[in-house]
């Protein structure tokens, strides 16, 4: 042992070279050294979530700074890294994600994008959302401007889902999920979506609730136009229903009883209230003017157009109004067509013929009430009937066999009065009609068919 | 440690062959010794960075070239030291046969 001392005196000439190979393997060895404890550290947080997380080793002390999303996350990360072998000291950088309150996220839609913003409890929550939004729009653009936070309500991931569902359904728009309220405003992209995010918004996870929506729907557009050059009536826009679109054309078949019907209607939801209550009168009132438009968007009814003459044009700007359910609206722009040139007796007497081959008059059944489907066809010979101001006319009135002669024969009076009555009213002089009333006896075919029958039950125009 | 001694291993080595290589000539060298005094003091300086080195206040690449240094220098005494007793061994070994 002595001799160990002794010698180690000696030692010392070694210690030069050994200095020289401490600053080569200094300088060879720092940099991998480094490079190789970063690789390390990282693969030791791969399975730790933190946001914004950055490591750098200078010698074997590991400077770590990130943000952890709990205490326990931050806790467990710092020793994680510090457990790497080789690693000697971890400045330790780290603190915990802002919390944010409330805790808001959103996402808003506009022409060209889809911005999803606020807050998101976790980058893997944040990655799935945005994925949730690119397979839910399609092609349309995701933007992403969500920043991380903690503070988010349970369930908060399922709820943002859902969310963006809706905003799919939305033209435009910004959803809002304020802690546990969600806000929704804009116009939904097609009828019914308004009333498809109300419905889908009642499956939000328990304890969210909606605070707002204030989300349009389209207007609900049904249009008519009447044609007399092509001689057609097309429609076209929306229904309620296919009941509804077929008791529709049914009626405009008997309303514009000239004109072929054009079907271009198709069913969707988000009708407003009284939509059909609303049509068939403005249907009615459109079937009397010799061209015109009907639009009906919400409930508002525009009619444009012009009138056979000025009474009828009167009519229905002051009666169509009034047919309407509450909280419906008329705009009518009816001006009235220039009268045709006159005609003699028999031309006259002729354009009644045609136009009563092509439809009769109707009336509420077992009365004299007209019936509104007819009014078209009245106005119609109101207007032929103004075309030979000179000629007396006769307005007969014939029913079937059924029932009692005698009440045929009154009923057939009266509704003869009805027809004239209108033709009064239209601003013809009563002196120049007779109404007369021949019950069953002018049968124009045999009275033991309904179809017979139907051919019996009439009003004709004879000139004098 | 392991980690590291894995890491530079081969500068280890050669600190410990150059220890072991000055512990042979050591015992036969006429030259200059380190005196008491500087022995003492230089033990002090090593046991002071020995200290830091422990206590890891010297930070980031001067505490691992530290490490590394002392590391190194500990290999070459014990090199030295298994070198100097090898030699004395052979030379004690050799006298009575002479």
């Amino acid at each position: 042992m002595h001799g160990l001392f002794r010698w180690s005196s000696k030692w010392w000439p070694g210690v030069i070279p050994l200095v020289v190979f401490w600053a080569f393997a200094a300088w060879t060895s720092t940099i991998p050294l480094e490079t190789d404890l970063a690789a390390r550290s990282n693969a030791a947080l791969k399975d730790t979530v933190l946001d914004k997380q950055r490591i750098s080793v200078l010698g074997r002390d590991v400077g770590l700074s990130a943000e952890a999303f709990s205490e326990e996350g931050r806790l467990h990360a710092v020793g994680s890294v510090a457990a790497v072998p080789g690693v000697r000291l971890v400045n330790d950088n780290t603190r915990l994600v802002p919390e944010a309150k409330p805790f808001v996220w959103s996402a808003e839609r506009d022409v060209a994008r889809v911005t999803l913003g606020g807050s998101a409890p976790l980058p893997a929550s944040k990655t799935r959302l945005l994925e949730t939004a690119r397979n839910a729009l399609g092609g349309v653009e995701v933007a992403d401007q969500m920043s991380l936070a903690r503070g988010a309500p349970p369930r908060f991931d399922n709820a943002a889902a859902l969310l963006i569902d809706q905003i799919a359904k939305l033209k435009d728009g910004k959803i809002t999920l304020s802690d546990t309220k969600v806000s929704l405003a804009g116009m939904a992209r097609e009828l019914g979506g308004r009333e498809a995010i109300a419905a889908a918004l009642r499956n939000l996870p328990e304890g969210f609730s909606v605070a707002a929506n204030d989300i349009k729907a389209p207007p609900y557009v049904f249009q008519a136009y009447k044609d007399p050059v092509a001689s057609t009536l097309t429609l076209t826009g929306n229904v309620p229903d296919n009941n509804v679109h077929a008791a529709l054309v049914a009626n405009a078949g008997r309303k514009f009883f000239s004109e072929k019907v054009v079907d271009n209607l198709k069913a969707s939801v988000g009708a407003p209230a009284g939509f059909a209550q609303a049509v068939v009168p403005a249907l009615g009132a459109l079937s009397r003017l010799s061209t015109g438009t009907l639009v009906v968007s919400d409930r508002e009814v525009k009619l444009s157009g012009d009138a056979l003459y000025d009474a009828a044009a009167q009519q229905i700007r002051a009666g169509l109004g009034k047919d309407f359910p509450q909280g419906w609206q008329f705009k009518a722009e009816i001006s009235v067509k220039p009268q045709p040139s006159a005609v003699d007796a028999t031309v006259c007497q002729q354009l009644f013929a045609d136009l009563l081959t092509k439809a009769r008059i109707r009336f509420e059944s077992g009365s004299a009430e007209l019936s509104q489907d007819s009014l078209g066809l009245l106005d119609r010979l109101t207007e032929t009937a103004m075309r030979c101001p000179n000629a007396n006319i006769e307005i007969a009135g014939h029913t079937d066999a059924d029932g009692d002669p005698a009440a045929n024969q009154a009923l057939s009076e009266k509704r003869a009065q009805t027809v004239m009555d209108f033709l009064v009213r239209a601003g013809l002089p009563a002196n120049r009609f007779t109404a007369v009333g021949y019950g069953a006896s002018q049968p124009l075919a045999g009275n033991d068919t309904d179809e017979g029958k139907a051919q019996n039950r009439r009003i004709d125009f004879v000139v004098k | 440690m392991a980690y590291l001694a894995t890491f530079f291993w081969g500068w280890l080595l050669t600190s410990l062959l150059l220890g072991f290589a000055m512990g042979w000539i050591a015992v036969v060298h006429r030259g200059p010794a380190v005196s008491r005094r500087l022995a003492l003091w230089l033990s002090v300086l090593v046991a002071a960075l020995l200290a830091a080195a422990l206590a890891r206040i010297v930070p980031g690449r001067y505490g691992y070239w530290l490490d590394l240094g002392l590391i190194m220098f500990a290999l070459y005494l014990i090199g030295c030291a298994i070198g100097s007793w090898l030699r004395d061994w052979v030379v004690s070994r050799g006298l009575p046969r002479a």
